[in-house]
C-alpha cells in the first residue's frame, strides 16, 4: 500500500517496564521514538504493525548523567538536536556532537533520538522504495523476496547500515544498555550489530535500547561524512576517529559507517610517536580502512568511490586530531 | 537600477511611455503572504468529500497487454469505480501532430510506471487494496533505456509509425560551415553527456475532478501551468463539448515545465469522476510525480567549433541526441530548441545542427526551465573555454570577440532587438574581481564563467489559431475597484503581481485598489499558459493595453467634468487633473462614477499578438526558438574542490541578466537566483537514475537537488537594455540565467584542479574518477619524459 499510512494503534507507556510489556504483548508491535525512520517505512509498506509503542513519554529515556567511572550516560530518548547542543558532549566527545549535527536536516534532529539512530534500519536502493517499485522488481531478500539484487549470488542481505551516531560512540568505546523482559544487559556497542542487512541488530523481541554508556574520554575525536549534499543525505560513508594518548604514543580508534551492513571498528593498533614517519603512518591507516570496508551497490554512487573517499577522509580526520595538516 | 535607466524606460518603451511610478520598484508578490502564512489553498487542500483516486502502474518497461481483469477490484467494498484504457480511446499530447499517448495504456505499455488502470474508492487504503486486486497480464518486449540501444538496427519499435525509434530528426545548416572551418586557426571537437534531470517542484501532482451528471458538465482543479491545454485535452479525451468543461488552477507550488502539458492523471481523474458521477481527488505521491516526469532528457552533444587566433568563431557543428522517453510530449520542440538557440547569443555566421529525438522505455521527457537549450549551451560554453585556454585567450575576451549588434536577424531568422550581453560581461567581470584573481587562486580553488540566453515567449504557439497570444480583461465598477481578469498561470514566478503592477502603473492607482482574478475558465479570458517565459512579455503587454483602454475612458470622463480636452488631463496618485494646474483635482473614485454614468460598469480588454517578423525563419521547424526578444546573461562561479573526496563547494556566484527592464526588481532578483540555483542542481548533483526502467531517484532523498547547505551567496546584477517591444521595455527573467551555471561550474573546476569534465552532474564519484585518471596520465607523462631524457 504505497504511501498510505496504514491503520495501527499507538500506546504511550510512561516507563520502560510498561514499554517492554507493550512490546512483549503484541508480536508485531514496533517501538517508535521520533518516528523519522519507522513512519517513513510504514508509509512505504516496508514494515507492518498493529501497534506502535511510543517511547517519547518515558522521562527516564531522556536523561543524561555522569557515569560511575566519570564517563557519561546518554538516554536513548535524547534527541539528536539536544546532543548536538549539549556543551558537555561537544567538549568531551566532539565526534558524537559532530555526528549528531551531520544527521539529516534540522527538523529531523529535533525529534530524532539517539536510540532511533542506533537502531536505524539498514538502507538499500532496492529496498527503500515504494510497494509498487519493489513488487515490480520481485521484492528482495531483506523483505518479502528471496534475492539480494545487490549481490544475487550471495545468501545474505547487503543493505548498508547508515546511522551517523554509532561510529562516533564506538570510537569512544561506548557500551549500549538494553532493557527487555529478562531484565537489562550491557554490551560493547560494536557487538550490538551483525553483518546482515536483514537482521543487523542484536535486539531480542520485547527489548529496547535505553542508554549509551561512555567511558571518560582520553583524547580528542571527530566525525566526518561522505555525502553528495551538505544536509539531508544519509552517509555514503562516515568515519569517526578518537585518539588514545599513551606512553607508547598516540593510538587511534577508528569506526566507519555506511560501507557495510554494520558499523565497523577498523583494526589499526599502530601508535604514532615522535619518531614515526607521519606520512607512512597515515598511509598505512588509509590502507587499513580500505581493506576493512566493503561498500556494495546499495546506492547510486559507486562503491569504489565510497571506499577511496572514506579512507582518505579517515587519514585527514586523524591528522587533524594530532595537529597535522592534511 | 539608476535614474538614467529609468529615463531610458520612459523614452523607448513601446507599449507605455510613462514607466517608473509603480513599476521598477521592488514589490513583494501580491500573493506572497497568503502562501507563506499557509492560508493559500492548493489543489490537494480541496479534497473534502471527494473519493480517493489511485492509479495502477505498469510493472514492466515494454510489453503487450494481454489481459486486464478488474472484477475483484470492482467487487471490493468501498470501491466505487474502476477505469482502464478501454474507457478512453482518444490520444492526447501537447503538439497537435504528435499526440501519441493514451491516458491509460491500451494495447501496449512503454515504460515502468505508465498508467494501466485507476480506481475511485471511499478511502486511500481501500483504493490501494483495490490496485493490488487488479490482474494484469503483459507479454514483455525488449526494452531500451538509452538512445543508442533504441536506435540499434534490430530494435523493436516503440511506436509502429516511427522507424528507428526516432521521433524527430532535425538537420539545419545556415551559412557555409566547411568554409567557416577552413578560415579557423583552431578547430576543436568534444563530446558531452548531460544526465536526465527532473523539475522536482515542491508540490506533488494533484487534480480534483467533479462531474455533474445532471448538466453533464465537468470541473477540474489541477496543479497545471497550462489550464487552456488541459481544457482542450479533457474535451478531446472525454469526447465532451468544450463548453461543458471548466478548468480552474488554484495556487500552484512550482512547475518549472513539469506541468506545461496535459498530464495523464488529470484526464484519469476526470474519467473516474464521470464514471462515479461525482468528485474524485487524485493526489500523486512524490514517486508518482517523478514517474509522470516531463523533465530534461539525457542529451549527448557532439560539438565542433572553429576559431581564429583572436577568438572569433568561424563555424559550429553540433549533434544532439536525446533519450526522450516513451511518448512524444514536447519532444519535437525540445530537439528543435537545442539547435535553434545555437543562434542568438553570439555572432556565428555558419552553423550546422543535427538533432535526434529518440524514443526510450522510460517516463516521457518534456519541457524544463531553459527548455531544450541548456545541455547544448553547456557543451558550447565548456568547449569555448577550452579553446580560449589553447589559444591563450581570456574567456571574457573570447565572448567579447563574438558579440552581436542589435537590431538584427540571426542566420536562422531569429529577431534580436535588444542585446545587453556586453554590459552583463562587464558587470560580472568587475564584481568577481576576475582580472585580478583569475589564475592566482590557490590550488583547489577556481573561477569559471559562461554566458546564456533565453526566449521571452514563443512567437508561435503550439495551437496556432490566429487569435491573439494573450487577452486581459479589466472591469471598473461602482465601488471604484479595478478587477483584472487573466488566464495567466501564476506558478510562483509572480505573474499575478506583474499584471497588477502594469494596471497600477498605467492607471496611476494604488495596488490595493486592484484585484487580479486568475485561471478559472468560466471567468477569465483564455491564456496559453506559463511556459517559454511568455507571460511577462505577452500578458504584461495585454495588461498595459487593457489599462490604457480603461484610462482613456476615465480621462474622457475627467475631461468632461473639468471642461477641458482629454489631452490636457493627467492621472497620477489616484487623481485626475489638468496638466500644469494645481486646482481642479478629481479623486479617482469620482471620475470612475462619472465614467460609469456614461455606460455603466466598464469592461475593457487588451490583447497581445506577436509581430510577424518575430515568428522565425521559413525553414521547417523555424518557428521554434522564435521570440520577440532574448534575455542575456553572464555569470562567474567560484569553487573549491576537495581532491580527497571529490566534493565541490560553490563559494560564490556573480550573475548579471539583461531582462530588458525590471518591472519588479525584487521578483527579477528572485528569478535569477532561482535560475542559478536550478542550474547549480543540474551541474552539481541532480540526475535521474533508473534500474532497468525503475526510478531509483523517486524521492527527495535520492533525487539530490541542492539544499540550503550548498547554496552559495549569489551576487545578482540587473541589466536593462529596454526592449522596444517589451512591456515597459521588459523581457524574460526566469530562465535565461540557468544554462550559464553548469558550464561556468565545469570551467571553474578545470581552473581549480585541471580536469575537463564532460559529463553532468559533477558528482564526487565522477570527479574522483577523473582526478585519478589525470594523476595516472601525469605519472605516465613524467615517466615518458624521463625515458626520453
Amino acid at each position: 500500500m504505497t504511501e498510505v499510512l496504514p491503520q495501527f494503534k499507538i500506546v504511550t507507556p510512561d516507563c520502560v517496564e510498561a514499554a517492554i510489556a507493550a512490546l512483549a504483548g503484541a508480536p508485531d508491535a514496533r517501538a517508535c521514538a521520533g518516528g523519522t525512520d519507522i513512519v517513513v517505512a510504514l508509509r512505504k509498506g516496508l514494515s507492518e504493525t498493529g501497534t506502535l509503542v511510543d517511547l517519547t513519554g518515558i522521562a527516564a529515556l531522556r536523561e543524561t548523567a555522569t557515569g560511575a567511572d566519570g564517563g557519561m550516560v546518554i538516554g536513548a530518548g535524547v534527541t539528536l538536536a539536544a546532543i548536538e547542543r549539549m556543551p558537555e558532549i561537544g567538549e568531551r566527545y566532539p565526534a558524537i556532537a559532530r555526528a549528531a549535527a551531520a544527521v539529516a536536516g534540522p527538523t529531523h534532529r529535533e525529534v530524532a533520538t539517539l536510540g532511533g539512530n542506533l537502531c536505524l534500519d539498514t538502507r538499500c536502493v532496492y529496498y527503500n522504495q515504494s510497494h509498487w517499485w519493489r513488487k515490480s522488481n520481485d521484492f528482495c531478500l531483506k523483505y518479502r523476496g528471496d534475492t539480494c539484487h545487490v549481490a544475487p549470488q550471495g545468501n545474505r542481505c547487503r543493505a548498508a547500515f547508515s546511522g551517523d551516531m554509532a561510529p562516533a560512540l564506538m570510537a569512544h568505546g561506548a557500551e549500549i544498555e538494553i532493557a527487555g523482559p529478562d531484565g537489562t544487559r550491557r554490551l560493547p556497542l560494536a557487538e550490538f550489530y551483525h553483518e546482515d542487512g536483514a537482521a543487523h541488530l542484536a535486539l531480542n523481541p520485547g527489548e529496547i535500547v535505553v542508554a549509551a554508556h561512555l567511558p571518560p574520554a582520553g583524547g580528542v575525536s571527530d566525525y566526518a561524512k561522505i555525502r553528495v549534499r551538505g544536509a539531508i543525505d544519509f552517509p555514503l560513508a562516515g568515519v569517526a576517529v578518537a585518539t588514545e594518548p599513551g606512553s607508547a604514543g598516540t593510538t587511534f580508534r577508528i569506526a566507519v559507517t555506511g560501507t557495510n551492513s554494520k558499523p565497523l571498528l577498523v583494526d589499526f593498533p599502530d601508535a604514532l610517536t615522535g619518531e614515526s614517519n607521519a606520512d607512512a603512518f597515515f598511509a598505512a591507516m588509509q590502507k587499513a580502512v580500505q581493506k576493512a570496508v566493503s561498500p556494495q551497490r546499495t546506492t547510486t554512487i559507486a562503491p569504489h568511490y565510497r571506499r577511496l573517499s572514506v579512507s582518505a577522509l579517515t587519514a585527514r580526520v586523524a591528522r587533524g586530531l594530532v595537529g597535522l595538516a592534511a | 537600477m539608476n535614474v538614467q535607466d529609468k529615463d531610458r524606460a520612459r523614452d523607448r518603451s513601446g507599449a507605455w511611455e510613462n514607466a517608473g511610478r509603480t513599476v521598477g520598484k521592488p514589490m513583494p508578490l501580491v500573493d506572497g503572504v497568503e502562501k507563506v502564512s499557509g492560508r493559500a489553498r492548493y489543489t490537494a487542500d480541496l479534497a473534502e468529500d471527494a473519493l480517493t483516486g489511485r492509479i495502477l502502474r505498469s510493472p514492466v518497461s515494454h510489453g503487450r497487454i494481454v489481459r486486464i481483469d478488474t472484477s475483484a477490484a470492482e467487487a471490493l467494498k468501498g470501491v466505487v469505480a474502476v477505469v482502464t484504457g478501454a474507457d478512453c480511446a482518444m490520444t492526447y499530447g501537447v503538439i497537435p501532430i504528435a499526440m501519441n499517448e493514451y491516458p491509460m495504456a491500451r494495447d501496449k505499455v512503454r515504460y515502468r510506471g505508465e498508467p494501466i488502470a485507476a480506481v475511485a474508492a471511499l478511502d486511500a487504503e481501500t483504493a490501494a487494496r483495490a490496485l493490488d486486486l487488479i490482474e494484469v497480464e503483459i507479454e514483455e518486449l525488449p526494452a531500451y533505456y538509452i538512445a543508442a540501444d533504441s536506435r540499434a538496427p534490430d530494435a523493436v519499435l516503440l511506436h509502429d509509425n516511427k522507424a528507428g525509434n526516432i521521433e524527430r530528426e532535425v538537420h539545419h545548416t545556415f551559412g557555409d560551415v566547411a568554409e567557416g572551418f577552413r578560415e579557423a586557426d583552431l578547430v576543436a571537437e568534444d563530446s558531452f553527456d548531460c544526465a536526465e534531470i527532473n523539475h522536482a517542484m515542491m508540490e506533488p501532482h494533484a487534480a480534483l475532478a467533479e462531474y455533474d451528471p445532471e448538466w453533464e458538465r465537468l470541473t477540474l482543479h489541477s496543479v497545471t501551468q497550462v489550464p487552456f491545454y488541459v481544457h482542450l485535452m479533457l474535451a478531446r479525451c472525454l469526447e465532451m463539448d468544450s463548453s461543458r468543461v471548466r478548468v480552474v488552477k488554484p495556487y500552484v507550488g512550482g512547475g518549472f515545465g513539469a506541468r506545461t502539458e496535459t498530464l495523464n492523471f488529470e484526464i484519469i481523474a476526470a474519467l473516474l469522476a464521470r464514471k462515479v458521477g461525482g468528485k474524485v481527488m487524485m493526489k500523486l505521491s512524490r514517486e508518482e510525480s517523478f514517474l509522470t516526469h516531463r523533465g530534461r532528457p539525457n542529451t549527448q552533444v557532439k560539438l565542433k567549433i572553429g576559431m581564429t587566433r583572436d577568438g572569433r568563431i568561424t563555424a559550429t557543428e553540433c549533434e544532439a541526441v536525446m533519450s526522450g522517453g516513451a511518448y512524444a510530449g514536447y519532444g519535437i520542440v525540445t530537439i528543435l530548441y537545442a539547435g535553434a538557440l545555437l543562434h542568438g547569443l553570439y555572432d556565428i555566421p555558419n552553423i550546422k545542427y543535427d538533432g535526434y529525438r529518440v524514443y526510450t522505455n522510460s517516463p516521457p521527457c518534456g519541457a524544463m526551465r531553459g527548455h531544450g537549450t541548456v545541455d547544448v549551451r553547456h557543451a558550447f560554453e565548456s568547449l569555448l573555454d577550452r579553446m580560449a585556454r589553447q589559444l591563450g585567450l581570456d574567456p571574457f575576451a573570447v565572448r567579447r570577440a563574438n558579440l552581436l549588434e542589435a537590431p538584427l536577424f540571426t542566420a536562422n531568422g531569429l529577431m534580436v532587438n535588444s542585446y545587453g550581453l556586453p554590459e552583463c560581461l562587464d558587470k560580472v567581470e568587475k564584481a568577481s574581481g576576475w582580472a585580478e584573481r583569475k589564475g592566482k587562486l590557490p590550488k583547489g580553488r577556481g573561477l569559471g564563467m559562461a554566458c546564456s540566453h533565453y526566449v521571452s515567449g514563443a512567437a508561435k504557439p503550439v495551437h496556432w489559431t490566429g487569435e491573439p497570444h494573450a487577452v486581459v480583461a479589466m472591469k471598473l465598477d461602482f465601488d471604484g475597484s479595478v478587477t483584472v481578469l487573466t488566464g495567466a498561470s501564476d506558478i510562483g514566478q509572480g505573474s499575478t503581481t506583474i499584471v497588477a503592477l502594469a494596471a497600477a502603473e498605467v492607471l496611476g492607482i494604488e495596488m490595493g485598489r486592484i484585484r487580479v482574478v486568475t485561471n478559472d475558465s468560466v471567468i477569465t479570458p483564455k491564456d496559453n499558459g506559463s511556459y517559454s517565459s511568455r507571460v511577462t512579455f505577452m500578458v504584461g503587454n495585454a495588461a498595459i493595453e487593457a489599462a490604457k483602454a480603461m484610462r482613456a475612458k476615465l480621462v474622457a470622463a475627467a475631461a468632461k467634468k473639468l471642461e477641458v480636452a482629454p489631452e490636457e488631463i493627467e492621472c497620477e496618485g489616484e487623481t485626475f487633473f489638468v496638466a500644469g494646474s494645481s486646482q481642479s483635482v478629481l479623486p479617482f473614485h469620482d471620475v470612475a462614477i462619472a465614467a460609469l454614468a456614461e455606460e455603466g460598469t466598464i469592461n475593457v480588454k487588451g490583447t497581445f499578438s506577436t509581430p510577424i517578423e518575430a515568428q522565425g525563419g521559413k525553414h521547417r521547424g523555424g518557428a521554434v526558438g522564435s521570440t520577440m526578444g532574448f534575455s542575456y546573461g553572464a555569470q562567474v562561479v567560484e569553487v573549491s574542490v576537495d581532491e580527497d573526496t571529490g566534493q565541490i563547494a560553490v563559494e560564490k556566484v556573480w550573475v548579471a541578466l539583461d531582462c530588458g527592464y525590471a518591472i519588479n526588481p525584487l521578483a527579477v532578483e528572485g528569478q535569477i537566483e532561482g535560475s542559478v540555483w536550478m542550474g547549480m542542481g543540474q551541474g552539481l548533483s541532480e540526475e535521474t537514475h533508473y534500474i532497468k526502467g525503475l526510478p531509483a531517484h523517486g524521492n527527495l532523498t535520492d533525487y539530490r537537488f541542492p539544499t540550503i547547505a550548498e547554496s552559495p551567496p549569489i551576487d545578482v546584477q540587473i541589466v536593462e537594455s529596454i526592449d522596444p517591444l517589451g512591456p515597459f521595455g521588459a523581457k524574460e527573467a526566469g530562465e535565461g540565467a540557468l544554462s550559464g551555471f553548469p558550464p561556468a561550474l565545469v570551467n571553474a573546476v578545470a581552473d581549480a584542479v585541471g580536469v575537463d569534465m564532460n559529463a553532468l552532474p559533477l558528482t564526487p564519484d565522477r570527479l574522483i574518477e577523473a582526478l585519478t585518471k589525470l594523476r595516472r596520465a601525469n605519472k605516465n607523462r613524467r615517466a615518458e619524459t624521463r625515458e626520453a631524457v
